[in-house]
């Protein structure tokens, strides 16, 4: 709502300044989000009269107007058509700065002087009007300048209402609130009408089919009118609030609205077929065209005003093409009604129409003030465009308003609030926003708000009230008692740790949008039932690239890999925790925790210390045991077993722990990568967090540290290249008993000096005893064992050396 | 002899003194004093001269002997600590082996930071499904299917009943749902509306509070906000509580916080308010209480919801929302 601060003193005194009124109403609630200072650059501009006008000697279009500029006489060259000897303008003299910005310069026409300029409105940034030279009024003084003399300098308020104070969508309604926050009194506007002997109810009628939808119904007419431009006072108004001036009896229809908050509609009266109004709800598919030249395919929902034919208007949004007020139109029917919110916000909503009109009669209006907008906007249209107020307003309202009677409790607003205040300051406030107040006893009143406040009907809202006008910043500061929580979700403490030890590795966090495209599936290589397809769709999506929720956080991985290589950033350790949506049975989807990281690019750069090193899969095997280590779960197997979704075939893993598959991990194969427009290698890894949750070992417990030495011996064995090495360490440990401390594979040797499908793996071994120090032969018995059976499963045979060969 | 002796002395001397590395040292010591060396050899001929000669021209050659070891000795001691100097340069400028170093998301670390600070103040983090029910998302929170205030908030549909929850208030129905008073939660999670400009993105953060108990105030909501200011602001951030709207709670405040970018004197950042506006918050409203079962006369609460991009914007400085989600590396590793 924009509020010309001239306007509401119209309504109440202000003495403050504009700065402060806008403090003052956004501690109130009504946020004012920004000052505009009219008309302060036209101090310059002067009021100038017209002594004679000559023709352009050398340019049939120009003339050369000598003008009286007070303390001057000019020579302007001037194109306008529309002024007259004798009459007052505004003139800008040279030096001055135009609100668009351009410098009025002294210059030569066509060979003749001009020392200024003369203006139209919208030069000046008064109004859009463009037609002619402003003609000012005949009382003014040459020389006088233009904004004092006009009374145009203002400041317009951007209040920004919130859903419940539809109230204030009215300059009557900001000022009122000006009024009971400042403690003064508000002026409404005096209503002087003369009216002719042509009784209304003779001259039109009114029938209220639906009165649920249309509560109330009012009308007036003013006959004999002459449709033209509306002076300028009103254009201006009109225009500094944001709406355009279209003709002088539309133009009524509007300042009233801004003025009383009241929509009001003008029917070309000679148009209503049978001079008649009903209001009912429309046909199923019936056709309707509004004003601004939109047809519309109507249901049987939509309230229509009808005349004795057809509808003229959608009711509480706008009106018809076939009844608007015309050049030529003499009579005018002015309708002034209460419609019911829901209705009307369900038709806006289906035609996706909203209007000044809609906005108001959705919130809900003043039910008891249609009348009066009435009577001010007939008084206005006779000032504005001359012509005779027929006799008596029609008034169809079948159920008047009767005044909400709510009980206020003293003790139970104090409490909420966390208040002292007494009885009669309580009372004090209410009654400052027009509420009647009966207090009945030491803690209870009973309040019965004023009809435009249709947003108080509980007691809560009266203790908001009491709140506002105390001053939210008067209430006292206190805390609630803390008492003691339970524990966080382990999952979140889980969350925590895992970001904290994947940063601690030199990953980044990406945070990527829920919504992909449906296309992800296809590129991922999804079979037709995978979950990968299940998506949940969006109905208003942004864009097709962002219209289903993500089933896979691969998708977000490879588009922020390929973004950021387009940047030149093609070395990176990234991921991401978030969900996936999976559409199942229920109305609402699975949404599951997943982990996804990603490595690409160089691992290590190249240094002074070290040759660079670009990224395999042992990368991303590494960073997976890592975090598996921190959760406690040893022993997860890695298999590479049925084919994976968006992995290359030959270089991936499925992870799996006590017989669950929680993640896998691999590089992301070709088509993936051409798919997102990736061209280096990636490697990733996918945790299921859900799954894996159950597994996570939350208490860790103390193994008591060795008392006695260890043995260490390693074996070198050549087996073939398709042997997994995880055989030899299970080998080692299910022959090793309890002896077997620790196993790790700690070289491979695939190369010249054996055979081209053989590899030679080196296992270390660490034997220790928990009760004793072990000796040589007992530790060599046991590890022949473990050789012979290795060589025995697995088909390989000893590299070299000897087979207790030491080592370090 | 005697002059043999001397001579030899002086040379060695004089050699000695143009000697400049250590294995030269060693020739040298070999030369005079070796099993062969000239010395050695010299006083292998004392048992040639005469007898009466023999005690004085030995203290002579011994005192040479012991003489020339001594220079040797300490000559080869300076050049050890000459080297000791010189060798082991270590040039400590150039650059240290560094392990990689990541980066949390700068909405991750706001969100810890605010979770931390209500933790610290007995709330209890929880967080609810995205996809959510028209019910818990509007209906629930006392916003009917007509409700103006739904038009505020455009809304991502999946179908009639179904959303993408618009803010992160769905949390405080869920939350009353599942347990009796008290409750104290923060639900922090995912948000969405279809905006998307320099100061809307489809999809952002939000952080839920609520504080549900007997003889719970305006006041509680002032003192509870007011330490979480000062803490994620810092203790002199000055704030104020300004009426608003919100259809679950009454009476409703939004919180600014004093410009920390022209400290109130108007800015752009400000609009030239002076003011920052940072979180939305209210008593809860009798409505919802009886929605979720709760008695309204007995129950009281506040609620309030803080955006997690508009403080680390406001922290950080930065002015488009939009980076946050382009992931760009060079941005990540900022923070």
């Amino acid at each position: 709502m924009r509020a010309s601060l001239n306007w509401l003193k119209e309504f109440v005194d202000i003495d403050q300044k504009t700065a402060e009124v806008a403090e003052i109403l956004t501690m109130a609630g009504l946020e004012v989000e920004g000052i505009e200072h009219r008309a302060q650059n036209l101090y310059d501009i002067v009021v100038a009269r017209i002594l004679d006008i000559k023709p352009h000697p050398r340019a049939d279009r120009l003339s050369i107007c000598r003008l009286d500029a007070g303390k001057e006489e000019v020579s302007v060259v001037c194109g306008a058509t529309n002024i007259n000897k004798g009459d007052l303008v505004p003139l800008a003299l040279p030096g001055i700065k135009l609100p668009d910005g351009s410098l009025i310069k002294e210059s030569r026409i066509r060979g003749e002087v001009s020392q200024g300029m003369l203006l139209a409105e919208d030069e000046m940034g008064l109004t859009d009007d463009h037609s002619g030279i402003m003609i000012l009024p005949g009382d003014l003084t040459p020389g006088q300048p233009l904004s004092d003399a006009m009374d145009l300098e203002d400041w317009i308020l951007d209040v920004t209402l919130t859903p419940n104070r539809v109230d204030c969508a009215s300059l009557l309604g900001i000022a009122r609130e000006i009024g009971t926050l400042t403690k003064r009194r508000i002026t409404i506007p005096e209503i002087q009408t003369e009216e002719s002997d042509n009784l209304i109810e003779h001259l039109a009628d009114v029938t209220i089919l639906d009165s649920q939808g249309c509560p109330r119904y009012t009308a007036g007419l003013v006959e004999h009118v002459r449709i033209g431009p509306s002076p300028f006072w009103m254009r201006y108004r009109l225009h500094v609030s944001g709406i355009r001036s279209i003709n002088n009896v539309v133009d009524v229809t509007n300042y009233v609205l801004l003025e009383l908050g009241q929509p009001l509609h003008a029917f070309d009266y000679h148009r209503l077929a049978d001079r008649r109004i009903v209001v009912k709800r429309a046909e199923q598919g019936q056709v309707f065209t509004t004003l601004d030249d939109q047809t519309w395919y109507l249901d049987d929902q939509t309230l229509m005003i009808c005349d004795g034919e057809e509808p003229v208007a959608l009711a509480g949004i706008m009106g018809g093409l076939n009844s608007e007020i015309t050049e030529s139109t003499t009579d005018v029917l002015i309708e002034s009604a209460y419609f019911d919110p829901i209705t009307i916000s369900r038709s806006s909503k289906r035609l996706s129409l909203s209007t000044e009109a809609s906005y108001r009669f959705e919130r809900g209006i003043d039910i008891e003030g249609t009348d009066f907008a009435l009577k001010r906007s007939l008084m206005l249209i006779a000032q504005l465009a001359g012509g005779d107020i027929a006799k008596g307003i029609i008034d169809c309202y079948p159920k008047p308003w009767c005044p909400p009677k709510i009980t206020l409790r003293v003790d139970r607003a104090n409490k909420i609030l966390g208040t002292s205040i007494d009885i009669k300051e309580m009372a004090d406030h209410l009654s400052s926003l027009s509420m009647a107040v009966k207090i009945v006893d030491h803690d209870q009143m009973e309040v019965c708000p004023p009809s435009f406040r249709v947003d108080i009907t509980r007691e809560a809202d009266l203790v908001e009230e009491i709140a506002r006008l105390v001053g939210y910043n008067n209430i006292p500061v206190t805390l609630p008692a803390i008492r003691p929580t339970e524990e966080n979700m382990p999952e979140f403490v889980l969350r925590d740790r895992i970001k904290t030890m994947l940063v601690g590795v030199g990953f980044t966090e990406i945070i990527t949008y829920s919504f992909i495209s449906p296309q992800s599936a296809d590129i991922l290589g999804a079979g037709e039932k995978s979950d990968l397809r299940s998506f949940v769709k969006l109905r208003n999506p942004l864009s097709q690239d962002q219209s289903v929720m993500r089933t896979s956080l691969i998708p977000g991985l490879l588009s922020t890999v390929r973004s950021n290589s387009l940047r030149g950033q093609n070395d990176l350790r990234i991921f991401e925790w978030g969900r996936t949506y999976i559409k199942g049975n229920g109305e609402l989807p699975r949404e599951k925790q997943v982990l996804a990281a990603l490595i690409t690019g160089m691992v290590s750069a190249q240094e002074w210390y070290q040759e660079p090193r670009e990224a395999d899969f042992f990368d991303i095997k590494g960073v997976a045991e890592n975090i598996l280590e921190e959760l406690g779960i040893e022993k997860a197997e890695y298999k590479r077993n049925s084919a994976k979704e968006g992995f290359d075939p030959h270089e991936y893993a499925r992870i799996f722990y006590a017989g669950s598959e929680i993640g896998a991990i691999g590089k992301v194969s070709k088509n993936v990568l051409k798919g997102y427009g990736v061209e280096k290698e990636a490697f990733v890894l996918e945790l299921c967090i859900d799954t894996l949750l159950p597994f996570v070992v939350w208490v860790k417990e103390f193994t008591p540290l060795a008392k006695f030495p260890s043995v260490r011996r390693d074996i070198s064995i050549i087996v073939d290249r398709s042997v997994q090495s995880a055989i030899l360490v299970d080998i080692v440990k299910e022959r090793g008993t309890d002896l077997v401390e620790s196993v790790d594979i700690f070289d491979l040797y695939q190369g010249k000096q054996i055979a081209p499908q053989e590899k030679a793996l080196a296992v270390r071994i660490d034997y220790r005893s928990k009760e004793r120090t072990l000796t040589d032969d007992e530790v060599n018995e046991i590890h022949e064992g473990i050789i012979d059976e290795i060589c025995r499963r697995t088909g390989g045979r000893l590299r070299e050396g000897p087979r207790n060969g030491h080592s370090g | 002899m005697k002059d043999e002796l001397l001579g030899l002395r002086t040379k060695a001397l004089e050699e000695l003194k143009s000697v400049g590395e250590r294995s030269d040292i060693e020739t040298l010591r070999q030369l005079y004093l070796g099993r062969k060396g000239h010395l050695t050899l010299l006083l292998k001929r004392l048992a040639e001269l005469p007898k009466e000669e023999r005690p004085a021209m030995g203290r002579l050659a011994n005192q040479v002997k012991e003489e020339l070891t001594g220079q040797f000795q300490s000559v080869s001691d300076s050049l050890t600590t000459k080297e000791l100097e010189e060798e082991p340069f270590l040039d400590v400028t150039l650059p240290g082996r560094r392990t990689p170093r990541g980066h949390l998301h700068p909405i991750t670390q706001i969100t810890q930071e605010i979770c931390t600070i209500f933790s610290t103040l007995g709330f209890k983090v929880v967080e609810g499904p995205e996809v959510e029910l028209d019910y818990y998302n509007f209906e629930a929170l006392n916003m009917p299917k007509d409700h103006p205030a739904r038009d505020i908030q455009d809304t991502f549909y999946i179908s009639d009943n179904v959303v993408l929850r618009t803010h992160t208030s769905p949390m405080q129905i869920r939350t009353m749902e599942r347990q009796l008073p008290p409750v104290s939660i923060v639900a922090p999670g995912k948000v969405y509306r279809p905006d998307s400009d320099i100061s809307h993105t489809p999809m952002f953060h939000q952080v839920e509070g609520l504080l549900v108990d007997e003889g719970v105030s305006f006041g509680d909501l002032k003192g509870t906000l007011t330490t979480f200011v000062h803490q994620m602001f810092g203790p002199d951030t000055d704030l104020r509580f300004r009426p608003s709207f919100f259809p679950f709670t009454e009476p409703s405040a939004e919180v600014d916080i004093r410009c920390v970018v022209c400290q109130g004197k108007g800015c752009r950042v400000c609009s030239h308010s002076g003011w920052l506006e940072i979180l939305g918050s209210g008593m809860i409203d009798p409505e919802v209480f009886k929605i979720v079962g709760y008695d309204p006369e007995t129950t009281s609460g506040f609620a309030f919801g803080i955006g997690v991009e508009r403080i680390a914007m406001l922290k950080s400085g930065l002015n488009d929302i939009r980076l946050f989600f382009e992931n760009d590396i060079r941005f990540l590793r900022q923070f």
